[in-house]
C-alpha cells in the first residue's frame, strides 16, 4: 500500500489542518479535548492539529494536484460508544483525510493514539508526501522521535528524515539532566551536568574527525546519587580502546569529579569517533551517567587534574558539556517525511503513538503495546470508570 | 492443586464453604463499630458480606490445540515404526482435555492431526481468525519441527509445543525453545505440559485484573504494558474512612477469632487488635468490590505514621494473600504485580521483603510483616505462625510465619512491567525479633548461584516457597518479558581494564 515515490513534484502545499480561518461550511470548526479518566486531556484544535505538552503534532501533505489548503471539520466522538476521541476530516483533491485521536491510559502517563486515514476517491492511483514538522531538539530514530529524554512519537514505519548532522553531538535516547551532579570541590562547571541512560539505554556521542585519526579522549564523571560503591558502575567505550568499567563513587567518592584518559582512534576509518557510556551488566543501578567529554590531539596526554579543573579546555579540540547548556544533538531540527502511494479507490492508514501528559510513547522492541491493546485498555478503563 | 467445582479461583472447597457459612452467619448480625467516625461513607455497603472468591478474576481462557504428524505409515525416523500413534494421541488428547477442565480453560483441539501443508495453512487461518490466547501443538514426528518453527512466526499468539520424548533431539529445541512467545515441553511428564496451560491462564488473570493502588490523594486509572493489568489509584484516606464504618460484625468476630485460634502463639496482640485487623480485612474486601478490583497495594506505612487507623493492615493482608487476593504493602506497585505472579502462576502467596545482608554467615535475611501462611499452595495446610504486632509501630496484628527450614524458595520481582528479577535459595532459619529488629516474618536464606549475599538484586523481592525458577523464566519468555538474575560473583573492581 505504501511505497516510496521516485519523484515528488511541483506543488508543495501546507495541508489545511493548520488553516483555522477556513471552515467547511458544514459546521463551525472547534477544538475538542480527549483524554482518559482523571488525567490531563490533550486537545485537537480546530485546524486538526493536536496539542501536547511537548508541542504540536500537525501533519503536512504535499503533492501534485493537491490543494494548498482547505476546510477542516473537527468533532468529538466516542469510539465503541465509550472512548472519548477527536476526529478531523478534510478533503484535498481526490484525497479524503480523516485523523482520529484518542487517549490510551497507559501507565504511567498515557499515550495518545493518532490514526491518519487517507482515502483516494479517484479511480487512479495517487501519491502524496506526508510531513511531520518536529519540535526543536527532537531526534528521529528508526521508529521513534525523542525529545527531552522522552519518546514523543512512535512511528508506524521507518521514516525519511531531512535533518542534517552537526559536527558532534549526542546520538542516543539518554536524558539530559542539568544540575544533577553536586561536585563539592573546584572543577569545571560541566561536572554539574549529566546525561543519564534511563532504563539502561546507552549514552552515545559522535564526533566528526579526519578518517582514521587518533585522539586523546578524556571522559569526566561525578556520582551524586549513591552513597556506597558498587551501585552504578559504568562501562565506558571509546572507539579504538578496550572497554573500561568504572565505579565513579568507588574511584573518586561521592560528589567528587574524576576523569579518565583514553587513547582513541577512528578505528573503522569512517570519519566518526564514537564515545559511549553503557550500563554495567548486573549493576544494581542500570542507568549509566556521563558528565563531560574532551577531545585532545593525539599525544597531548593531558594532566587529568587540570582537565577536571577546566584548565585544559583551551587545548581541547572538542569539549562536550554532557547534559549541560552547551550540549547538543547530533542532528539539526528538521522534518520527518513519508512518501505515500494510495491505490485507486484505496485507503492508507498510518497510526502514530504520541507521548502525552509528560509521558513517553511506547518504545518499539521494549513495549508490548499495539494498536489493538491500546484501544482495549482505553475501552476497559472508560467502561469501568466512575467519578467520585 | 485441586480446584473446587463452582469457581476458578484456586482456593479450596473447604475455604469456599467456610466463607459461604460465614456469609450466612453475618447477614443481619451487624455488631457495633469500635470507632465509627465517618458514617457518611456508605455504611450500608460496609455491612454486607463480600465473598472473597468473587474478588479473584475469572477470565475466559481459550487455547487451540493441534496434533502434528507425518502421513502414515511411519518408517524409520523418530518416534519410529513401533510408536503407537493412535494410543498416544488419544492419551494426550485426554490429558489435555483434563488439564483444561481442571484449569477452567476452553480447549479447542482439532479433530484431525495436521500432516500436510494444506492442514498447516488451515491451522494458521483458524488461529488468526479465532485469536485464541495460545496455540498448543503436540509433535508426533521429528519432521514436524519445520511447521513448529513457522508457527512461532505465523500465528501471532503464544505457542506451546509438547514434544514427547522420542520426537526431538536437542538440536530441534535449542533455538526455538528460547524464542520469545514459545514454550517447549520436551518431556513425558504431563505436569510439564500442563505448566504451559497454567502460564496462559496466569497471563489472562493479569489481563483481567485491576490493582487498587491506595495512595496519595488522586483518583485515576492506567494500564500496565506487557501485563495488561489495570491500576486504579484511589486516595489513601478512602481506606481509613471506609474502615471507620465497618462494624464488628459476625464476620469480623469470626475472622479475628480464626486468626487467634490457629496461631501457634500470641505475643502482643489483644483481642481488640484482632477485631480491628479483621475490620481492615473486611474494609479491603469492600473497597475491592466497590472499585471492581482484584488486588491492592496501599501506603500502609504512611497511614500508620499519620495515625489514621488503629492498626496496620498486616494481618488482613496475610489473610487476603492466603485467599488468593494479592494485598501488597507500601503502595509498591511492582511489588504487588510480583505478588500476583506467584498467586496466578504458582498458586501460592509470597511476601515482599526488605532484604538484609547477614555478612557473618553470608546469608540473605528477607523480612516483612505480611507473609501469607499457605506458602505451600492455596490448597495446602498453612505454615505455623505467631501473632505479633507490627514491629515498627508496636500496633495491631502481624504474623510471624515460620518458614520450613531446608526448603527451597524463589525470589521474584518485577522491576517494571517488562522485566523480572528471579533468584533462588534455601531457608536456613527463622529470625526472632528480638533480638533482631525489623519486621516480624524474618527468614534467613542461603542463596543459590550468588557467591555473596550482598549482591542479591532488588528490594521488596517476593519470596515464595519452592524452586520455580524455570517456570517463571518460561512464563516470562512466553510473554516477551526480560529476566535478570543477581550476579553470581561480586561486581568487578572499580576498574576492570586499563
Amino acid at each position: 500500500m505504501i511505497r516510496r515515490m521516485a519523484l515528488v513534484m511541483g506543488l508543495a502545499a501546507l495541508f489545511g489542518w493548520m488553516a483555522m480561518d477556513r471552515m467547511d461550511g458544514m459546521g463551525q470548526a472547534k477544538s475538542v479535548e480527549f483524554g482518559s479518566p482523571a488525567s490531563p486531556p490533550s486537545r485537537m484544535d480546530a485546524d486538526g492539529s493536536i496539542l501536547e505538552d511537548w508541542g504540536k503534532l500537525a501533519f503536512t501533505i504535499t503533492g501534485e494536484g493537491l490543494a494548498a489548503a482547505g476546510p477542516v471539520s473537527v468533532e468529538g466522538t466516542k469510539l465503541e460508544g465509550i472512548v472519548p476521541a477527536a476526529v478531523a476530516r478534510a478533503k484535498r483533491g481526490p484525497l479524503e483525510i480523516t485523523t482520529t485521536a484518542f487517549r490510551s491510559p497507559t501507565y504511567p502517563a498515557g499515550t495518545d493514539v493518532v490514526t491518519l486515514a487517507i482515502k483516494n476517491t479517484s479511480g487512479a492511483p495517487a501519491s502524496a508526501r506526508l510531513g511531520l514538522p518536529l519540535p526543536d531538539g527532537a531526534r528521529v530514530g528508526r521508529r521513534t522521535v525523542m525529545w527531552g529524554g522522552r519518546v514523543i512519537l512512535t512511528l508506524p514505519m521507518p521514516i525519511e528524515v531531512d535533518a542534517q548532522k552537526r559536527e558532534w553531538g549526542s546520538d542516543d535516547d539518554s536524558t539530559p539532566m542539568p544540575g544533577w551532579s553536586r561536585p563539592d570541590v573546584e572543577c569545571d562547571p560541566a561536572f554539574r551536568n549529566i546525561r543519564a541512560g534511563m532504563n539502561g539505554v546507552p549514552i552515545v556521542y559522535k564526533f566528526s574527525v579526519p578518517n582514521g585519526s587518533s585522539h586523546d579522549v578524556v571522559l569526566g564523571l561525578c556520582e551524586s546519587h549513591w552513597e556506597s560503591s558498587g551501585m552504578r558502575p559504568v562501562v565506558l567505550k571509546v572507539e579504538g580502546c578496550p572497554a573500561l568499567t568504572v565505579d565513579p563513587l568507588a574511584k573518586w567518592g561521592r560528589h567528587k569529579p574524576g576523569a579518565l584518559l583514553f587513547a582513541a582512534k577512528d578505528e573503522n576509518g569512517d570519519g566518526t569517533l564514537v564515545v559511549s557510556a553503557l550500563p554495567s551488566p548486573g549493576a544494581p543501578d542500570p542507568n549509566p551517567i556521563l558528565n563531560a567529554i574532551w577531545l585532545f590531539p593525539a599525544g597531548t596526554s593531558p594532566n587529568l587534574e587540570q582537565v577536571v579543573l577546566g584548565r585544559m579546555n583551551a587545548v581541547a579540540t572538542r569539549m562536550a558539556d554532557v547534559g549541560g547548556e552547551n550540549d547538543q544533538s547530533l542532528y539539526l531540527p528538521g522534518k520527518a517525511e513519508y512518501n505515500i502511494a494510495i491505490p485507486a479507490n484505496g485507503v492508507v492508514e498510518l497510526t502514530f503513538f504520541v507521548g502525552a501528559a509528560g509521558g513517553s510513547a511506547p518504545m518499539p522492541g521494549k513495549s508490548a503495546w499495539t494498536l489493538d491493546t491500546l484501544r482495549k485498555a482505553a475501552v476497559e478503563v472508560n467502561r469501568d470508570w466512575k467519578e467520585k | 492443586m485441586e480446584n473446587h467445582a463452582h469457581c476458578d479461583c484456586c482456593l479450596t472447597r473447604r475455604q469456599c464453604l467456610k466463607f459461604a457459612g460465614s456469609a450466612a452467619m453475618t447477614t443481619g448480625l451487624v455488631g457495633k463499630a469500635l470507632e465509627p467516625t465517618f458514617g457518611q461513607a456508605k455504611p450500608a455497603a460496609a455491612t454486607d458480606y463480600v465473598p472473597v472468591e468473587t474478588l479473584r478474576p475469572s477470565p475466559a481462557v481459550r487455547i487451540t490445540g493441534a496434533i502434528m504428524q507425518m502421513p502414515r505409515p511411519y518408517w524409520l525416523g523418530w518416534p519410529g515404526t513401533t510408536y503407537d500413534l493412535d494410543r498416544f494421541q488419544k492419551l494426550y488428547r485426554s490429558q489435555a482435555a483434563a488439564s483444561a477442565k481442571k484449569l477452567g480453560i476452553a480447549l479447542d483441539m482439532l479433530a484431525d492431526p495436521i500432516q500436510d501443508e494444506q492442514g498447516y495453512a488451515a491451522l494458521v487461518k483458524r488461529v488468526k481468525d479465532q485469536k485464541p490466547d495460545a496455540l498448543q501443538i503436540i509433535i508426533q514426528h521429528m519432521n514436524c519441527w519445520g511447521w513448529a518453527d513457522r508457527l512461532s512466526r505465523d500465528v501471532g499468539v503464544p505457542l506451546l509445543i509438547f514434544s514427547p520424548i522420542g520426537t526431538s533431539f536437542t538440536g530441534h529445541v535449542i533455538g526455538l525453545s528460547r524464542r520469545p512467545g514459545v514454550l517447549i515441553a520436551s518431556t513425558l511428564e504431563w505436569a510439564g505440559v500442563e505448566a504451559g496451560f497454567r502460564m496462559v491462564r496466569a497471563k489472562r488473570l493479569f489481563e483481567e485484573s485491576r490493582i487498587l493502588w491506595i495512595h496519595g490523594n488522586q483518583r485515576g486509572e492506567t494500564v500496565l504494558d506487557h501485563l495488561g493489568t489495570k491500576v486504579r489509584q484511589i486516595p489513601r484516606d478512602t481506606f481509613n474512612k471506609y474502615f471507620a464504618t465497618v462494624p464488628v460484625s459476625a464476620e469480623v468476630k469470626d475472622v479475628a477469632a480464626d486468626g487467634r485460634r490457629h496461631a501457634k502463639k500470641i505475643v502482643e496482640p489483644t483481642p481488640d487488635d484482632s477485631l480491628n485487623s479483621a475490620r481492615a480485612y473486611v474494609t479491603a474486601k469492600h473497597l475491592l468490590r466497590e472499585e471492581k478490583a482484584n488486588a491492592l497495594s496501599m501506603d500502609c506505612l504512611g497511614m500508620v505514621g499519620a495515625k489514621l487507623v488503629p492498626t496496620p493492615p498486616c494481618f488482613a493482608w496475610t489473610r487476603l494473600q492466603d485467599e488468593g487476593i494479592t494485598a501488597g504493602c507500601e503502595a509498591d506497585l511492582f511489588g504487588a504485580t510480583s505478588l500476583m505472579l506467584t498467586s496466578y502462576l504458582l498458586g501460592r502467596p509470597s511476601y515482599m521483603n526488605d532484604p538484609v545482608a547477614e555478612t557473618h554467615k553470608n546469608l540473605l535475611i528477607v523480612s516483612h510483616c505480611t507473609s501469607g501462611t499457605r506458602i505451600a499452595g492455596f490448597d495446602m495446610p498453612p505454615a505455623p505462625y505467631v501473632l505479633r504486632n507490627h514491629s515498627e509501630s508496636a500496633l495491631g496484628v502481624s504474623t510471624q510465619v515460620l518458614w520450613p527450614k531446608g526448603e527451597p524458595v524463589t525470589l521474584v520481582r518485577f522491576t517494571g512491567p517488562g522485566e523480572l528479577i528471579v533468584d533462588t535459595g534455601r531457608v536456613v532459619s527463622n529470625v526472632e525479633t528480638p533480638p533482631a529488629g525489623g519486621c516480624r516474618t524474618s527468614v534467613e536464606l542461603a542463596m543459590d548461584d550468588i557467591e555473596d549475599c550482598r549482591d542479591v538484586m532488588g528490594f521488596h523481592q517476593c519470596v515464595t516457597l519452592g524452586n520455580h525458577k524455570r517456570e517463571v523464566e518460561s512464563w516470562a519468555q512466553l510473554y516477551g518479558l526480560r529476566v535478570v538474575h543477581s550476579p553470581r560473583y561480586a561486581p568487578q573492581p572499580a576498574e576492570a581494564a586499563a
